[in-house]
């Protein structure tokens, strides 16, 4: 795997930088504190970050993870039968499950792919030198800003359906009132619509950010060489960003995988069953409505369990795919930096 | 810089990659921002009406004449000053904690090697992937056998541990951080916390910056945990919005003039420090 | 010697740590406690007035009404030592799972919560060791004063009394008399109370209604609506005498919904979810005529239909028999440390005079037997509905109520079947498909 690839060669430079040789003579003292500062400085550096993950994400993590064996009900967490394996194999027949999974993916992919895109394009937009720059950027995180709460009475009233200003902008042409909320697409479609409004800008700067690294003299090559800015940011910009493109792709993934506040807070009072026929429940929200709606804590943490082997492989295949460039992004001769 | 690159400098005021934006790079970025910021203006609009002008159909678009009113009353329903004060402060925290948590750990993972960080960085990557929400339980009941409930560092400890934030600077100081200068200054003899001082500081502090205000941003607007660990008593402000408004009629307009109220720090934040944040990124930009 | 600039640098990092260490030192010291000092156990006998200030935090839903009331400060000025702070969510599920969530980790609690009715048997039936059992303060000698099915619902199988009753949900229908003379039918409360002896003879208004309906207007607000209504009526609903689930083999549930599809296919309904943010704006724009109405959904209407809808309703009785639809308890979670204090409050909130004062102020009806009785609520009447004597309506409901068995999961059934009629009505689906997927989730769901 690319990624690992990636990792191995991280660690050979990293060798290098552990056991380059002194060119004077040190003393054995300052040699030893030094390998020692060699040596032990990672682990004192990754320590804070393990410390507080060993005591407030492995302790859940390793509870759920125990709980998904049992059956038990939120109103009585000590009181558990051993079910063993049986949550899991009861969800995989249950066709609530399937349907969910199935959302999850479409859902997923109508708001990453679009979404990846044009926070591609904002970024390469932003990249130029403007007047107003700053405000531009500014306000491309508004929507990462606004609570979730306003943003969402705000899209409920938008994909309204008898009062709604989409609705009524779509009469204009001649089109019938949609009914956003009840249909498989339409809901799925307005929710994606939000997630796409909410995190575009989001990646866009981050996009920006590692555009900014992009040394200049590449540029200036392509520039010589007669390239337009369309073959620029093909050629350049986005090879030279690849990393980041995979790391968002990665970061979308998992969002979408576990996408849970959008829909839930879409659907109003009902929201946790995404929608009267389950018609845009996604896998976060099953978990959310086994646990917290049914209170039964172990199936519920199942299905989390279930949803983390779903995410691993979908975040190893769209690695494969977008480290293999065989993405949009298809490029063709990479520039080697001078 | 060659005799060509200097010519291209004299024809064009900026350099490659800094090109001036055209007309419709404008318009395209203008319709971004009016997209952007719509749901935040009609949140405006809605906080200056009444629920009954708000119900409509169709909804008012330009502000009303009641938003000191809708004020006034989200303000008195719940203490607002206390709520937007916790905020600051788990916000901050969390978006200071992360930033060098993750910054230390990003370079470690980035630039050093050592046993096991293989597995470390995999075990990261995958608790990303699992789902935070039935963690709430049993990260409630450790809460409150450590007597923190009601309190910030429910709210503040938990949400420190950011994989993301890990993978970001990781991801980040892989490009932003040649091997060499590291390589050159053990040469010349300083610890690793020199080295992380003096040279992965700088270089990361784009990357920071961005971290910071996302992390800083996420926190504000977290409800999902904040809700079942603090209440009413010791709010943050989503906290408060979600017990503003109740009454026979959940009034819609106060809610949201409750909602303005709360997000008006972060536009504060943006006002001032936005040139700041963003010059962070420049800096990288003249760097790289 | 590092130079000021590279101590400056420093100065974030430094920051950090001694954030870290405060907050750390901060938590490890205190512990999480909220109310003042607090006489925690003392049990003696009611009278004996403590001085030591204590604060009470009382955790609601929905619209309680005590607050608009002005309840709480009158029970602060007759006990200057008690300071009451109430938290209110809007949706009951949000308030539910909080409070589960709680309950598990026997902290955030308040000192009073309040359960809803489709809640209290899985309270009393499951949880009984973390609530307080009322009868230690002598709450059995209150018994006289509710409703029997009210107070026996509050009580567990051992005879403990966990939840005093608030307020109950008796039915009418309120309707529309601008909307109904457009459309030709009878606008007299006693004249369609007359017509609308049992469903059927309202599916036939309903009818009526259509063929010379205004514009953009149907004739019920949902299909799920008038389900919860007959379902209300009945005894025996999703659980029977041995706390057996009844609910897809007792006939009365799926007559209800046989009766709710027949409305669906008439098209009476405006299509809407209850609750829902487009419900809430029907309200003031017409789009149904006539509406389920326990008690506590006249102040809702008010407050949807605003000034506007004045003078434009009103109320006429149920068809079938009486029924009800909501109503609540407070109870005191065993976590509280103010349990005599919180009794107190709780006792005073739910007494007859208080009742009777909730259901003036705010239409909240009585649970209590006593305040139901009183003239001041049987003469109510009501000027937004038309002058309609809502007090004799809904005491005329209230009388009828049948001793409902209640089960634990009574909440998730209803919720299911509500959205089984949803998919028919919103998104045509076959009813009997419909129903079949229903009792495959619930199934699926309390099993």
């Amino acid at each position: 795997m690319r990624l690992k690839a990636q990792m191995a060669a991280t660690d050979q430079a990293g060798s290098l930088v552990a056991e380059a040789p002194g060119p004077r003579p040190r003393s054995a003292w300052r040699t030893r504190l030094t390998k020692l500062d060699s040596k032990a400085s990672p682990y004192l550096y990754i320590s804070p970050f393990f410390l507080l993950f060993a005591g407030f994400g492995l302790f859940p993590l390793a509870y759920t993870a125990w709980i998904s064996l049992h059956s038990v009900s939120l109103q009585n967490v000590d009181d558990r039968t051993w079910v063993g394996l049986d949550n899991y194999s009861r969800l995989i027949h249950d066709d609530q499950f399937w349907n969910a999974v199935l959302n999850t993916l479409t859902i997923g992919l109508i708001s990453t792919v679009p979404q990846l895109l044009i926070a591609l394009g904002l970024a390469h937009l932003l990249h130029c030198k403007l007047r107003g720059s700053t405000f531009f950027r500014v306000s491309m995180l508004m929507p990462y800003a606004t609570s979730v709460a306003a943003a969402t009475i705000v899209f409920a009233m938008l994909f309204g359906r008898d009062f709604g200003l989409i609705n009524w902008f779509l009469g204009l042409f001649g089109v019938d009132n949609i009914d956003w909320e009840n249909g498989k697409w339409s809901s799925q479609i307005a929710i994606s619509t939000i997630v796409t409004w909410r995190w575009t800008g989001y990646n866009a700067l981050i996009y920006l950010a590692a555009m900014q690294a992009i040394p200049k003299d590449l540029y200036e090559a392509a520039e010589v060489d007669g390239a337009s800015r369309w073959q620029q940011l093909r050629h350049v910009t986005i090879p030279g960003i690849k990393p980041t493109i995979v790391f968002t792709v990665i970061i979308s993934t998992i969002g979408a995988t576990q996408l849970f506040g959008e829909p839930l807070l879409f659907g109003g009072a009902g929201g946790y069953r995404g929608g009267a026929d389950h018609q845009y429940q996604t896998l976060g929200l099953l978990l959310y409505e086994q646990g917290w709606f049914n209170f039964q804590l172990g199936r519920a943490a199942a299905t989390a369990w279930t949803m983390f082997l779903i995410i691993m492989l979908a975040v190893a295949v769209n690695a494969l795919l977008a480290a293999r460039g065989r993405s949009v992004f298809a490029v063709g001769r990479r520039r080697r930096p001078v | 810089m060659s005799a060509v690159s200097q010519r291209r400098r004299g024809l064009r005021r900026w350099g490659v990659g800094e090109q001036r934006g055209g007309p419709w790079t404008y318009a395209v970025l203008v319709l971004t921002t009016i997209v952007a910021i719509f749901p935040l203006y009609w949140t405006l609009v809605a906080a200056s009406r009444t629920n009954s002008e708000i119900v409509q159909s169709p909804p008012p678009f330009t502000p009303g004449g009641n938003l000191f009113t809708n004020i006034g009353e989200a303000l008195d329903q719940v203490d607002m000053f206390k709520a937007l004060l916790n905020s600051l402060i788990v916000s901050g925290s969390i978006a200071l904690g992360t930033v060098l948590f993750c910054t230390l750990a990003g370079f470690a993972f980035a630039k050093l090697r050592f046993r096991g960080s293989t597995v470390l960085l995999i075990i990261i990557l995958a608790t990303m992937m699992v789902p935070a929400q039935l963690g709430v339980v049993p990260l409630f009941i450790l809460i409150a056998d450590l007597g923190w409930v009601n309190q910030l560092q429910a709210v503040i400890f938990p949400t420190l541990v950011s994989a993301f934030g890990v993978v970001f600077m990781r991801q980040y100081l892989l490009k932003a951080l040649p091997t060499e200068i590291i390589e050159a200054a053990v040469v010349d003899g300083a610890s690793s916390f020199r080295i992380f001082r003096s040279i992965v500081l700088p270089a990361a502090r784009p990357a920071m910056a961005v971290l910071g205000m996302l992390t800083f941003l996420m926190a504000w607007n977290d409800f999902f945990w904040p809700i079942i660990a603090l209440s009413s008593q010791n709010p943050t402000v989503q906290v408060a919005l979600n017990s503003l408004g109740q009454g026979y009629v959940p009034d819609r307009s106060i809610i949201l003039a409750g909602t303005l109220v709360g997000t008006v720090p972060v536009l504060i934040v943006f006002a001032l420090l936005g040139k700041q944040i963003v010059g962070g990124i420049m800096e990288g930009a003249v760097k790289g | 010697m590092p130079s000021p600039r590279r101590l400056f640098r420093l100065l974030p990092s430094v920051l950090v740590l001694l954030a870290t260490v405060a907050l750390l030192l901060v938590g490890c010291g205190g512990d999480g406690e909220e109310a003042a000092d607090a006489s925690g156990g003392a049990t003696t006998g009611g009278g004996s007035e403590s001085a030591e200030p204590v604060t009470l935090s009382v955790g609601l839903f929905g619209t309680f009404g005590y607050e608009e009331a002005g309840l709480y400060d009158e029970y602060m000025e007759l006990n200057p030592h008690v300071t009451i702070e109430e938290t209110s969510i809007e949706f009951e599920q949000d308030y539910y799972q909080a409070l589960q969530t709680h309950l598990a980790g026997g902290a955030g609690l308040s000192d009073i919560q309040g359960i809803e009715v489709a809640r209290i048997a899985e309270v009393t039936q499951t949880q009984a060791d973390k609530w307080v059992d009322l009868n230690e303060f002598g709450a059995e000698d209150l018994a006289d004063t509710f409703f029997p099915w009210k107070w026996e619902a509050g009580r567990t199988a051992d005879g403990a009394t966990l939840g005093l009753g608030t307020d109950t949900g008796p039915q009418a229908i309120c309707y529309r008399t601008d909307l109904f003379e457009q459309a030709g039918l009878p606008t007299d409360r006693d004249e369609l109370s007359a017509l609308w002896e049992d469903w059927d003879d309202f599916i036939e208004s309903g009818k009526q209604y259509m063929a010379n309906a205004p514009a953009n207007s149907a004739f019920i607000d949902s299909a799920s609506g008038l389900y919860n209504a007959i379902i209300g009526q009945s005894e025996m609903q999703y659980y029977d005498e041995e706390g057996e689930p009844i609910y897809d083999s007792n006939p009365v549930v799926k007559d209800a919904y046989d009766i709710a599809v027949e409305a669906i296919q008439a098209n009476l309904t405006a299509k809407l979810e209850q609750f829902d943010q487009a419900w809430n704006q029907a309200f003031a724009n017409g789009a149904f005529a006539t509406i389920a109405c326990p008690a506590w959904m006249i102040g809702y209407i008010k407050g949807q239909a605003g000034d506007a809808g004045a003078g434009k309703w009103d109320v006429a009785s149920i068809p079938g028999d009486g029924g009800n639809w909501g109503g609540s308890y407070l109870a005191i979670p065993a976590a509280s440390e103010n349990h005599e204090e919180a009794y107190k409050l709780i006792q005073w909130l739910t007494a007859p005079e208080q009742q009777i004062k909730m259901w003036t102020n705010g239409q909240h009806f009585p649970s209590s037997s006593v305040a139901a009785a009183d003239g001041s609520v049987a003469a109510a009447t009501d000027d937004y509905f038309s002058g309609a004597p809502i007090g004799e309506i809904f005491k005329e409901s209230a009388d009828d109520l049948p001793i409902a068995h209640l089960g634990p999961k009574d909440g998730v059934v209803k919720d299911t079947i509500s959205q089984a009629l949803n998919r028919v009505d919103q998104q045509g689906e076959d009813p009997q498909a419909s129903w079949d997927q229903a009792m495959e989730e619930i199934a699926n769901a309390i099993e």
